[in-house]
């Protein structure tokens, strides 16, 4: 049985926490762990890919995987595979590693898994499918690398203590294999992503009873890199402008997460953002028509639990 | 410039999806639309060619009913369209999905391929770019803008800091998310004019792709237990954790 | 010599009347017919109580009286045109048998009295009074008209003083004014010149009105008696289908109205009717909350442009511009909510919902310009899902719970009422609470009922509304199927659109059916005791007249008499009935976002609210969510619920239930909340 691989993406800040997840759960389907690293801080994140089980890291420091996105490193990360020939490969759930995973299919001409919540063996992982209310246990066949994206947070990172033998990758990525190049970087921290595009979408709604409350969500929206939504009722009351109003007659969001903040969930409403992935309800009213749809609810009052929970994030965010 | 859009045809988007006896999502004789998330790429697709005067193509592969998918597209303004269906490819995984719609865009020369950024019944996300790769061309997902400038496209990709500014030479492949543009409603012009456009319909093997292996077998599938339903907590320290656990799984912090 | 000199003047003055119409009749007679010919004994009716009768210009008492005056003196002073003519012709000439006849002599005296204290009380209205329906009318064109009629009847009582002082009138104590004023003149020559001088004025102003007429608002007083008696006869909420068919050649193709040309031979009749009076405009919920709509100004917009383009030099083939935007704008066009308070006060029976709705269906269906907000109401009806809000068809059920229900299955017998829900009564939380009570009060009453569950989709009702005539076209057809197949007859809804268009607009779609208003099923058990409500009455009520329910199909009792059954102490609105106010929904409205000063719900629930009621009670899912929405903005006290709830209440004693804690709160005085889920402080 070939080795157990994690593509970590890297930064010169270290790996990215994903990597470290994924690491953990190939100790324990395999013998022969290896971790790939490509970018600026390869060598620098080898230390702490050891720590959480990688025997070996095939590192480079090469800018051409920082400023091209997915190509060069599928492209390299091909010819590693066709050299060691590993059995599984894990990767993160993230942009930029379904670009490499998608690319790579294509060239190892194997199976690609998505979205799984457990891998089980090289050859078996785990999804959850209709809303999460089924699980689905998959074989994967077919040539080796099989190829599985994990969801964040599928497995809690834990070290192993051991130390990783660093192997320098030549890089030969031709000229016409780079693709795109990443020309500027912008970070959105202060004005937040566009209310269409947040992965987090933190609304609010009568519940909050005036316009002043609307910046307990400001700050937690910041605090998690979401944008801030309303509902109707907000709106109408000249709390927010018509650009935050979700529903019906507003806008349609589909982020992974949706806060409902104080907000009951009349059915105008709901059409805007029944499709997000994860919904949370915040509101007195244990009966109130948002909670058939929650996927957790939480009864009580928002105006304490708002800055709890952002007290929360940010402080894990910092440990 | 001319313009190719992917397209898919999903069961209903609201409807209860079921399982076959195979394991297989029963996508044939439900009711369904062209998704709504590929409507976002194909919007784009038909502004980029009404501005340049090009064309936009369609290109689907599905059952017999996902015609009705290219035929939305075509009412909303594109040109022609392709419909790869055969029952040979009932269960095509990522990577067959992939080999079939890689030969039917090369049928058609264009200068971008637009997808959605991921299927709302499949979620994967991965086959454009796979495509990309097959026929060695450039990608860049999750775009929210983009514009033809002299040597290719110029890209703004949404990252999760914010977004990034990219440079990409034509060809390429690009996926679109959500509110990156707002598609707009076919007349009912559109939809007359559309049953004369030009369709083909073919099947795996007029395409050249004879490896259709499944790699990907469902063992199992079983109720989740926590998720019957929703759950309802009491606003607390508990309720402060188990929300942030939440963010926390889903990649946020 | 005079004969001549009359002839001429004739001829001179009915050949230019004749060139100043033909642009007006050549676009009438190149318009699209459009004929309403069924009923002719209920449109001789019509004519007889309306334009005969003024009744409808009887809605507002002294203006009413005013233009009667006018009018009945028009008719009435007609044949002393002729007597004028005869008398041009010979001095001594007057009428056949009557010319001398004391009753005649009086008649004419008293309506001509009567059209000078019109015209004086219509100059106090328009001078000293200055009402807000006349903003956007030409004032001095009216003023004009006004002082013509006047001139008229002033020259034609001058004259017969003449001819009293003359010693022409057999009978001068008949005359009673006209011998008045026979005191003027002084008899002999100068009188003769004076009388002739009279007799050819009043002619020529007469010829002069007459020429004047075609190409002013006052040609009214030729087009309006067609206009009524072309008016629709059935209920104004149903709207003339206009069958769209994909596979015919795209030249027969045409989607509502999109230019002059597409305007049909009754719409066009309908703007050359206008005579800006406003009435419509003052009762407009859109004009009166701010918005740009006014009906009256969009028909005078329509007419000028028609107009302006018949002007035009023709030649070659002119491509029309587009009604929308050149006439009138897209928000216009989009601002109305449908609610016909407009044509319930028209006097001369314009119909301006249809030629909106007309104009709709041209941006909706040929050109795909829309308030955008709207296309998910739309994408959720065309979809799979086949409602609005783009609800899975199997939800459908969710509001049964624990209930009694019969979900009809295909190949099942048919019950004898076939309930249905609708997509609000299925999928909107408060609309599910009329549902249930509705449920649970035919239950009580032991009727034979059930409802189609997954079966039902959108009646169109909002796609029509919208324009989207093919979109209603298809869920019509495809609904009677449904009808057909399940073998019903009786049909009884909580909707009043949903009631409205299966009733009225569904039978030209081979669905036949007997439609009834739930709160006439319930009235009609209550009147056979099958209903006894005999709980706790329901208190002080204020009940909301739903638009499609009442001034379109006028049933306004029904509900009340459901009320009064379960104890209520009722109070009206000051607009209430056909005048009521519509809750802002109509139109498809619902699914549009508002603009202008204040929100049309908000208004009318200030109006619920100002009456002192307790409870808003309302008829239709759509007023219930307005009004409630507007209840909870303003932080009211007032409860918004249905009669089925209140009527459930009083009869079954359900639905209200003791207040109840809100979890982890301490206080055991605050933070109650009733079944409702609103605490105190919400």
């Amino acid at each position: 049985m070939g080795a157990v691989w994690v593509y970590a993406e890297v930064t010169p800040e270290g790996p990215h926490p994903a990597a470290l997840e994924l690491l953990t759960k190939a100790r324990r389907i395999g013998e022969d762990v290896a971790a790939v690293a490509l970018g600026p801080g390869a060598g620098a994140a080898a230390d702490e890919l050891g720590r959480y089980g990688a025997a070996t890291v095939y590192a480079s420091e090469d800018p051409v995987f920082a400023d091209h996105p997915g190509r060069p490193a599928a492209h390299v990360l091909a010819s590693l595979t066709a050299d060691h020939a590993p059995s599984l490969i894990l990767f993160a759930g993230t942009y930029g590693s379904r670009d490499v995973a998608g690319r790579l299919q294509a060239r190892t001409g194997s199976t690609l898994m998505a979205n799984a919540t457990d891998v089980l063996a090289p050859d078996r992982a785990r999804t959850e499918i209709f809303g999460g209310t089924k699980i689905v246990d998959v074989t994967l066949a077919g040539p080796e690398p099989r190829l599985v994206l994990v969801r964040p947070k599928a497995t809690a990172a834990e070290p192993s203590g051991g130390t990783a033998t660093v192997v320098a990758v030549a890089v030969d990525v031709p000229a016409d294999a780079r693709g795109a190049r990443i020309v500027e970087r912008h970070e959105e921290a202060a004005s937040g992503p566009n209310l269409d595009e947040a992965r987090v979408v933190i609304s609010g709604g009568r519940g909050l009873g005036g316009p002043d409350a609307f910046a307990m969500l400001d700050e937690l929206a910041t605090t998690v890199g979401g944008a801030v939504g309303a509902s109707r009722a907000a709106v109408d009351a000249g709390w927010v402008p018509y650009a935050y109003q979700i529903g019906q007659t507003g806008k349609t969001v589909k982020p992974d997460v949706y806060l409902a903040v104080g907000i009951s969930g009349a059915l105008q409403h709901i059409t805007g953002m029944k499709g997000a992935k994860r919904i949370v309800a915040i509101n007195k009213d244990a009966d109130a028509p948002i909670m058939k749809i929650a996927d957790v609810g939480v009864i009580g009052d928002l105006f304490s639990f708002i800055p709890a929970l952002t007290q929360e994030v940010r402080r894990r965010a910092a440990s | 410039m001319n313009v190719t859009a992917l397209v898919k045809y999903v069961p209903e988007p609201q409807g209860t999806p079921t399982l076959g006896h195979d394991n297989l999502l029963i996508r044939s004789g439900v009711d369904g639309a062209l998704d709504p998330g590929d409507e976002y790429g194909l919007e784009l697709a038909l502004q980029l060619a009404e501005a340049s005067g090009g064309q936009v193509h369609v290109v689907s592969m599905g059952p017999d009913e996902a015609m009705a998918a290219v035929q939305r597209a075509l009412a909303m303004g594109a040109a022609s369209g392709l419909l790869v269906t055969d029952p040979k490819l009932r269960g095509a995984d990522a990577l067959v999905t992939a080999r079939v719609l890689a030969a039917a865009i090369a049928r058609t020369p264009a200068d971008l391929i637009v997808a959605g950024a991921e299927s709302t019944d499949g979620y994967t996300g991965t086959v454009p770019v796979t495509v990309a790769e097959m026929l060695g061309i450039d990608s860049v997902t999750a775009v929210r803008r983009l514009e033809a400038v002299a040597d290719g496209f110029r890209i703004e990709r949404q990252t999760e800091a914010g977004y990034d500014v990219i440079a990409c030479p034509s060809p390429a492949v690009v996926t679109v998310t959500a509110g990156a543009t707002e598609p707009r409603y076919p007349s009912l012009k559109g939809i007359m004019a559309a049953k004369s456009k030009p369709v083909e319909r073919v099947d795996a093997a007029d395409l050249g792709v004879t490896d259709l292996a499944a790699t990907q077998s469902v063992t199992q599938v079983t109720d989740s237990p926590a998720k019957a339903g929703g759950e309802i907590v009491q606003a607390g320290d508990e309720a402060v954790a188990k929300i942030a656990d939440l963010l926390a799984e889903a990649g946020v912090i | 010599m005079s004969a001549a000199l009359l002839a001429v003047v004739l001829a001179a003055a009915i050949a230019v009347f004749a060139r100043r119409s033909h642009a007006r009749v050549t676009l009438l007679r190149e318009a699209r017919p459009a004929p309403r010919t069924e009923d002719i004994i209920r449109r001789a009716r019509r004519e007889l109580v309306q334009v005969l009768g003024q009744r409808k210009l009887f809605r507002k008492a002294v203006p009413g009286l005013m233009h009667a005056f006018i009018f009945w003196g028009f008719l009435v002073l007609f044949p002393t045109i002729v007597e004028a003519m005869l008398a041009i012709v010979d001095e001594d000439r007057t009428l056949p048998i009557i010319g001398q006849a004391p009753w005649f002599l009086f008649t004419v005296d008293l309506f001509a009295a009567l059209v000078v204290v019109g015209v004086t009380i219509a100059f106090v209205i328009r001078k000293v009074q200055r009402p807000d329906r006349f903003r956007g009318s030409h004032m001095q064109e009216a003023d004009r008209i006004l002082l013509t009629i006047l001139a008229i009847v002033g020259s034609l009582l001058l004259w017969n003083a003449s001819r009293i002082a003359l010693g022409l009138s057999e009978h001068p104590q008949a005359q009673p004014l006209s011998n008045a004023l026979s005191s003027l003149f002084a008899g002999g020559a100068a009188t003769e010149v004076a009388e002739r001088v009279l007799v050819w004025s009043h002619l020529l102003i007469v010829l002069a009105f007459l020429t004047y007429l075609p190409k002013s608002k006052h040609l009214h007083i030729i087009t309006a008696a067609p206009n009524v008696f072309f008016a629709k006869n059935g209920p104004s909420g149903r709207l003339e289908p206009q069958r769209i068919d994909l596979e015919a050649a795209e030249e027969d193709m045409r989607f509502g109205v999109a230019t002059a040309e597409d305007l049909s031979r009754k719409q066009l009749l309908d703007l050359f009717s206008c005579t800006e009076c406003g009435r419509c405009q003052e009762v407009c919920p859109a004009w009166n909350t701010g918005k740009p709509l006014s009906p009256k100004l969009l028909i005078m917009d329509l007419r000028d442009h028609v107009v302006a383009r018949a002007a035009a030099p023709s030649g070659e083939v002119q491509l029309q511009p587009p009604l929308v935007p050149n006439a009138v704008t897209d928000e216009v066009v989009w601002d109305c909510v449908t609610c016909g308070a407009c044509m319930q006060e028209c006097p001369v029976d314009i119909e301006h919902v249809d030629t909106i709705v007309d104009l709709r269906r041209n941006l909706v269906m040929a050109e795909s310009r829309f308030p955008t907000e709207a296309g998910a109401m739309l994408r959720g009806i065309e979809g799979p899902s086949e409602n609005p809000w783009g609800q899975p068809s199997d939800a459908r059920t969710e509001w049964i719970g624990d209930l009694d229900v019969r979900v009809l299955q295909p190949g099942d017998k048919p019950p004898e009422y076939l309930f249905w829900v609708g997509c609000a009564g299925a999928f909107d939380d408060r609309a599910k609470k009329t549902t249930q009570s509705v449920a649970r009060l035919l239950n009580a009453a032991r009727v034979d009922w059930a409802v189609l569950g997954p079966r039902e989709r959108c009646t169109g009702d909002p796609a029509r509304r919208m324009g989207h005539e093919y979109l209603f076209q298809m869920l019509a057809e495809q609904n009677a199927e449904t009808f057909d197949d399940a073998g019903i007859v009786k049909v009884v809804a909580t909707c009043a659109h949903c009631f409205n268009t299966l009733s009225n607009e569904y039978p030209d779609y081979g669905a036949h059916l007997e439609v009834v208003h739930h709160t006439e099923l319930l009235s009609h058990l209550i009147g056979e005791g099958r209903l006894s409500p005999a709980g706790a009455p329901i208190g002080s009520v204020t009940y909301h007249d739903a638009c499609y329910l009442g001034r379109h199909n006028g049933r306004f009792d029904a509900p009340r008499d459901v009320l009064a059954a379960g104890g209520a102490v009722a109070v009206e609105m000051p607009r209430n009935r056909e005048g009521s106010f519509c809750c802002g929904a109509g139109g498809a409205r619902m699914w549009m976002e508002e603009g202008g000063d204040q929100r049309i719900n908000d208004t009318r629930f200030a109006e619920a609210e100002a009456t002192g009621a307790e409870t808003l009670a309302v008829a239709c899912p759509y007023c219930f969510v307005m009004l409630d929405d507007a209840a909870k903005g303003k932080g009211s006290d007032v409860r918004v619920a249905d009669i089925a709830t209140l009527l459930a209440e009083a009869t079954l004693g359900e639905g209200v239930s003791p207040p109840r804690r809100v979890p982890g709160s301490t206080d055991p005085w605050t933070n109650l909340e009733d079944s409702f889920g609103r605490t105190a402080d919400s």
